[in-house]
């Protein structure tokens, strides 16, 4: 661990209700670090990326962050995992976002709109900002909520399994636009994915998860 | 027009009445709001059943001579009581089996339904005293209602809807994405108490002053209604409240101009309400 690591597995164990899935989990990802979480369904991949993030606590060891400090997580669930009877607009997802800093009895100030005008752009969707959020296609909902984890100001961002039940190009789109989004925000990206097809060029660390064992590789 | 201007008027002796459905019709939306969204429809049919059973339980209690306040002349507070804590350790058992996932919610709802169906009509039949207050209760008679539990009602559904706006943000977050409100620093199980806490007792004082049924129809049908012809979460709270509000004017005024009950009438004007609704939606999407 160093004054550049976000997150730090401390010989974590990591499962349910008791029931270890994989034992002596050991790795950092630092500032700008670049990773992909590797697995076959079932293989406890989702299971050690909420650990990461703190929704599963682990059963043994310890998730470390920045000075004890909880870095700005830009999460990014699977975009048909977000229950469609919501009648959100785009610009209700996205400005979930900010709701980490908004206070109580206080309307949505002047800046968190242009910041979620800002995000939109980002992702180019600043068109359907009025549209509703369950009309979209799965494509188009994944760079939605990629808008909502950037209007966290976040630095790390966190992506379960960001191109599942999208069409190839709007796969390339989105791995594009998180390349960018590295890029231009200096971000550190962690995401979950299950085909090895899937992991882009630039991705500087690869932890696979293969027989309850957590196997490093690709170290740049 | 000489009906309404008598509702109007502040000497109204039905006012008491009249206030509590404008108040219900207000409120009670903003609770349907997260019933709605948070697919737990059925609870919202169960828990005014169990609610009601805590006030039978209560009233029968009260026969026997077991008083919770032996200084209080009215069984009001004690029925009150009643519903409180039925409903209240109901809505916290139902959650918790929820969060263990043991079973299916819809068989656990469905027996709480039919238990406290069952327990209210039993607890009901050995009380002869209370017998006609919990039937009128039940028919949705809303009449006789003292100036003391009107205050209360404004009292507490006033404190609830400020912490529904007030809070309205963490409260949409863990019910939409908890994940993310966990990463975002939420302790998403306290925000699911207080929700559940508020659903107990917006159901408990709602269910003592207009039965179970209006109840039941105000939490949910200006929510669906809301839902089929807005646009954003903010403009479906409001318009589900207006609806709410619309409906207990409209069948306040309806039911006093022919001398029918009041709750019925309100929940079959939110079913024509929602019938127009569907129809006109239909009717622009068809031109569209």
């Amino acid at each position: 661990m160093n004054e550049n690591t976000l997150i730090y597995l401390k010989n974590v164990t990591i499962g349910y209700r008791g029931n270890p899935i994989i034992s002596g989990i050991n790795f950092s990802i630092n500032e700008g670090n670049t990773a992909v979480l590797l697995g076959e369904n079932g293989s406890g991949k989702t299971t050690l990326f909420k650990t990461i993030l703190r929704i599963i606590p682990p059963l043994q060891g310890a998730v470390i962050y920045d000075n004890n400090c909880r870095p700005r997580f830009g999460y990014v669930p699977q975009g048909q995992s977000l229950d469609e009877i919501y009648p959100f607009t785009v610009q209700d997802v996205v400005l979930m976002g900010t709701f980490g800093q908004a206070k109580p009895f206080s309307f949505t100030p002047g800046k968190n709109r242009d910041l979620v005008e800002q995000c939109l752009k980002d992702v180019g969707m600043l068109d359907l900002k009025k549209q509703l959020f369950a009309q979209l296609s799965g494509g188009q909902k994944q760079r939605i909520l990629i808008a909502r984890a950037l209007a966290t100001r976040p630095n790390i961002l966190l992506l379960d399994e960001p191109v599942t039940g999208v069409d190839i190009t709007a796969q390339k789109m989105i791995m594009e636009l998180i390349s960018m989004l590295h890029k231009k925000h200096k971000l550190a990206v962690m995401m979950v994915t299950h085909e090895f097809s899937n992991i882009p060029k630039w991705i500087n660390k690869i932890i696979r998860i293969k027989n309850n064992m957590v196997i490093f590789e690709k170290t740049s | 027009m000489e009906q309404l201007s008598e509702i109007l008027s502040p000497n109204f002796l039905l006012r008491n009445s009249f206030y509590i459905g404008l108040l219900v019709g207000f409120v009670c939306p903003q609770v349907g709001v997260f019933f709605v969204l948070r697919r737990m429809v059925l609870m919202g049919i169960a828990l005014p059943q169990v609610s009601n059973a805590g006030i039978t339980f209560a009233f029968l209690l009260h026969t026997f001579g077991w008083h919770f306040f032996p200084h209080v002349e009215s069984e009001k507070a004690m029925a009150l009581t009643g519903s409180i804590v039925f409903t209240l350790i109901t809505i916290f058992t139902l959650a918790i089996l929820e969060r263990k996932g043991k079973g299916f919610t819809e068989n656990r709802i469905g027996f709480t339904y039919a238990i406290a169906g069952a327990a209210s009509i039993i607890f009901v039949s050995w009380n002869p005293y209370g017998r006609s207050e919990v039937l009128s209760m039940l028919k949705g008679e809303i009449i006789a209602i003292p100036d003391f539990y009107l205050w209360s009602m404004l009292a507490i559904y006033g404190i609830i809807f400020i912490f529904l706006t007030g809070f309205h943000r963490n409260l949409i977050l863990i019910s939409y994405d908890a994940d993310m409100a966990i990463t975002m620093g939420k302790n998403v199980i306290v925000w699911d108490i207080l929700l559940f806490l508020v659903i107990g007792i917006i159901i408990a004082f709602g269910v003592m002053a207009v039965g179970p049924m209006v109840i039941f129809g105000f939490l949910l049908i200006p929510t669906i209604t809301a839902r089929m012809v807005t646009r954003g979460i903010l403009p479906f709270c409001i318009v589900s409240s207006v609806i709410g509000v619309t409906a207990a004017f409209g069948g306040f005024y309806i039911s006093y101009c022919f001398d029918l009950p009041t709750g019925p009438i309100d929940v079959a004007l939110l079913g024509a309400i929602l019938f127009i609704f569907y129809l006109g939606k239909i009717c622009f999407l068809f031109r569209k």
